[in-house]
């Protein structure tokens, strides 16, 4: 699993049926690199969080036909970014 | 499989209930290398050098196909000194 901070809700009104009404959230990994996660513990912007991905994701959900290949599965109780991308 | 080091265990209270009552540590290849968090099956300690599975794999080492893991530690290393 990855350590991710949730940048920001992801709203997306167009989308398949296969992602029912999941909430969508923005999450910068370590590096920096953005990606969209289904949310399953309901994590608000600025957290720090786990992710599971590839099917490990669709397990995570409480519904795994939900068509995701990242979730949220925790929110970290602490974590200093040691460093690497510093956002400021 | 790869082989990674356990820095600590990762606290998170606020979590799926697919994960029962596992601990999470973080491991890293490599001293300052990007930290990733496993799913400890076996009880490892800070220090140890470990391996590491990930894909379905993951999911079955840490309990059941429907286990929610990319990443568990299924071995400590006797011996091995990281470069």
């Amino acid at each position: 699993m990855e350590i991710m901070r949730v940048v920001d809700e992801l709203v997306a009104t167009q989308r398949v049926s296969g992602l029912q009404k999941e909430s969508l959230r923005v999450l910068e990994n370590l590096k920096g690199k953005l990606s969209v996660a289904t949310d399953a513990v309901g994590a608000p912007p600025g957290e720090w969080v786990i992710t599971a991905s590839g099917s490990a994701a669709r397990y995570a959900m409480p519904d795994p036909s939900v068509i995701t290949d990242l979730t949220i599965i925790g929110i970290i109780d602490h974590w200093e970014d040691d460093g690497g991308k510093t956002d400021g | 499989m790869r082989i990674m080091r356990v820095e600590k265990t990762l606290v998170s209270t606020n979590r799926i209930e697919g994960l029962g009552h596992r601990p999470l540590l973080v491991v890293r290849e490599k001293p300052g290398g990007t930290p990733l968090v496993a799913v400890d099956a076996v009880g490892c300690v800070p220090g140890d050098w470990v391996i590491c599975v990930g894909s379905s794999a993951a999911r079955e080492a840490a309990g059941s196909k429907a286990y929610p893991s990319d990443l568990t530690i299924v071995g400590i290393i006797d011996h091995w000194e990281g470069e």
